[in-house]
């Protein structure tokens, strides 16, 4: 238990990772679908910037005589930077497949999308033909 | 090695930097989109065909270009391999070739105005997949990665029709989470060995102990290439995805971008994780038993259906199998086999997609039926098909015949008998699948209605096909020039 308690962070970040998963796979709202993609991401995030961390650590700057041990590590930092910029992204082009889908089906609601999928099917050729 | 060693970082810099370019320069010249496209992947082409002078399958003999002048372990490294140049060559070779098919194509399915957009996805994605074979750090494997998914939920959209946004939304809520789990399993390697560089983890992680957190990675990165490679119960999304994209788009989704998430999951086996490591001999049995299941699901799927592109979807998701298959039984035969057959799978299957998209282009014809009597009217068209689906079985003197000689050799080898009767019943669907087509083609009458007039496809359509379909068989055919290269590539990978 005062392991968990001392990390508590990971607990957080599993706990925020689980949250985004559920509302990515149960959610029937795109949208909500969307933001859970992004509480997946930045469950992430925490886990990785949580293990630059460290209790008093100063900016990992050379000059004025600091010392290396009390620096926190800046490469998760620039991890992330880089994974918050492709997260973004990501929802950039996410959010505008929305508009197109919204614009051609009228809907945001998966289950519905779903049914008109099924109804496309069989005109999928041409002819028709057999179906 | 002189000039040489600049070269892994320009072939994936020129198309990357012309892709940049392509909006701002082709704004109102969309004529020059195209020739100036087509440059850019014949230099890096060039570029990688030269590399094959320096590059022998050596363990000391690869070229690694450090970013920035950084040192390995600290700065980014691009590293190229005989494994990883055999890559870089079928990337380079397939996608010039979809992009010469493009031509002709797009100006159907993409409306005026908008194909330097087309073009400069493509560039993108072409640019992705090379850096992601080459680079020799996981982080910027992560990124090169995102670039490749991003551009691809792009291009499977680009007509705007309503199948296809949907079908690219869906590729995107598959595809999306299965970045983050990638990226959850780079966080937990760097929290236990504290490097991000592929050579230095190998190190690191053969002299620590087998830990949990390691497993856990490993299992992460499995589920999140697994869906951009469409392992089997993950390959929900690429059935849609690949058959109503456009046709070139197919060919290049399906001979190489799922490829390329294969060849991941074959770098992190052998080139971070290790081969002998106790992570990867936990995870390769349940990876061996899912691309048996993808093989026969992919197969028996492919036989059901009734649209022409469905059915060459289903049959990728049955070819990725074979090659995780020969990923998970971890010999240097099955291995040899595994890599021919990434080559053998991105030119027949590319040649597939671009026969299929001829059909259509030129008559709008895409369910199987409406094939019968095409060889009347088709006949280059149906018979690069049929060369390529000889390889597709895996009928002598094909590449394909090659690399499943080589993955059933290793699984005998193995000792993994079942295996090998799965590479075998797999084979058997591949022919029920592929003959029905070419006994429609060549041996029955026309559907009324059906095949009056017109004539064949463009040459420029044509002239891709047949290069793939002759490329299958020359590699085939002339294999002996390179198979024992292969090999050492893959004893080296073992080691």
């Amino acid at each position: 238990m005062g392991r968990l308690l001392d990390n508590y962070h990971y607990a957080v970040a599993a706990v925020l990772f689980c949250t985004g998963f559920y509302s990515v796979i149960m959610r029937p709202n795109i949208i909500k679908k969307i933001i859970g993609l992004n509480i997946m991401e930045t469950s992430v995030f925490l886990l990785l910037v949580s293990l630059g961390w460290k209790e008093g650590g100063i900016a990992p700057i050379h000059a004025g005589g600091a010392e290396a041990a009390s620096m926190v590590n800046p490469l998760p930092q620039a991890l992330i930077l880089t994974g918050i910029v492709v997260a973004v992204s990501t929802t950039a082009v996410a959010l505008s497949l929305v508009i197109l889908l919204y614009r051609q089906y009228g809907t945001l609601d998966v289950d519905r999308l779903m049914r008109e999928e099924e109804l496309e099917v069989p005109a999928a050729g041409p002819e028709g033909g057999e179906g | 090695m002189g000039a040489y060693r600049h070269f892994p970082i320009l072939i994936i810099t020129v198309p990357l930097v012309t892709a940049v370019l392509m909006p701002a320069l082709s704004h109102r010249r969309e004529r020059l989109c195209m020739p100036l496209a087509a440059a850019a992947l014949s230099a890096s082409t060039v570029l990688t065909f030269l590399l094959y002078r320096v590059i022998r399958p050596a363990a000391d003999c690869f070229l690694s270009y450090r970013l920035g002048g950084w040192e390995p372990p600290w700065g980014i490294e691009i590293k190229v391999d005989f494994a990883g140049l055999f890559m870089l060559s079928v990337i380079c070779s397939v996608s010039l070739l979809c992009l010469v098919y493009s031509r002709k194509y797009i100006s159907k399915e993409v409306e005026p105005g908008k194909a330097f957009a087309y073009y400069s996805l493509f560039l993108l994605l072409s640019a992705a997949m090379l850096g992601f074979t080459a680079t020799g750090d996981v982080f910027n494997m992560f990124v090169f990665m995102e670039i490749l998914a991003l551009s691809s939920y792009a291009l499977v959209a680009v007509t705007g029709r309503r199948d296809a946004v949907r079908a690219a939304f869906k590729y995107l809520l598959m595809g999306a989470p299965s970045s983050i789990m990638v990226l959850l399993a780079i966080a937990l390697l760097y929290s236990s060995t504290g490097s991000l560089n592929m050579a230095h983890l190998k190190e690191l992680l053969a002299e620590g102990a087998y830990s949990r957190v390691v497993f856990a990675s490993l299992v992460f990165m499995i589920m999140g290439f697994g869906v951009k490679a469409a392992l089997f119960p993950l390959h929900g999304w690429l059935p849609d995805a690949h058959s109503i994209a456009p046709s070139p788009i197919s060919a290049m989704l399906s001979g190489l971008v799922v490829e390329v998430a294969v060849f991941a999951l074959l770098r992190l086996f052998f080139t971070v994780y290790g081969a002998a490591s106790g992570a990867v001999s936990g995870t390769s049995e349940a990876l061996g038993v899912t691309a048996a299941a993808g093989v026969l699901f992919g197969g028996v799927m492919a036989v059901l259906q009734k649209d022409f592109k469905m059915m060459i979807a289903y049959s990728t998701v049955s070819h990725i199998g074979y090659i995780a298959l020969g990923i998970s039984i971890m010999n240097e035969q099955a291995l040899t086999g595994a890599l021919y057959h990434l080559l053998d799978h991105g030119l027949a299957k590319g040649c597939f997609f671009l026969c299929a998209g001829a059909f259509i282009y030129e008559r709008d014809y895409r369910r199987i039926e409406q094939l019968k009597g095409a060889s009347r009217r088709m006949p280059l068209t149906c018979a690069a098909f049929a060369v390529a689906a000889l390889s597709v079985i895996g009928i002598p003197p094909t590449s394909g015949f090659i690399s499943k000689w080589y993955l059933i050799w290793g699984s005998v080898a193995g000792g993994k008998y079942l295996y090998a009767a799965v590479y075998l019943i797999g084979s058997i669907l591949a022919a029920t699948y592929c003959l029905r087509v070419i006994y429609y083609m060549f041996f029955l009458p026309p559907q009324p209605g059906t095949w009056e007039g017109g004539g064949e496809a463009p040459v420029l359509m044509l002239v891709p096909a047949w290069v793939l379909s002759l490329g299958t068989l020359l590699m085939g055919a002339l294999s002996f020039v390179i198979i024992g290269r292969v090999q050492e590539a893959a004893g080296l990978l073992l080691r």
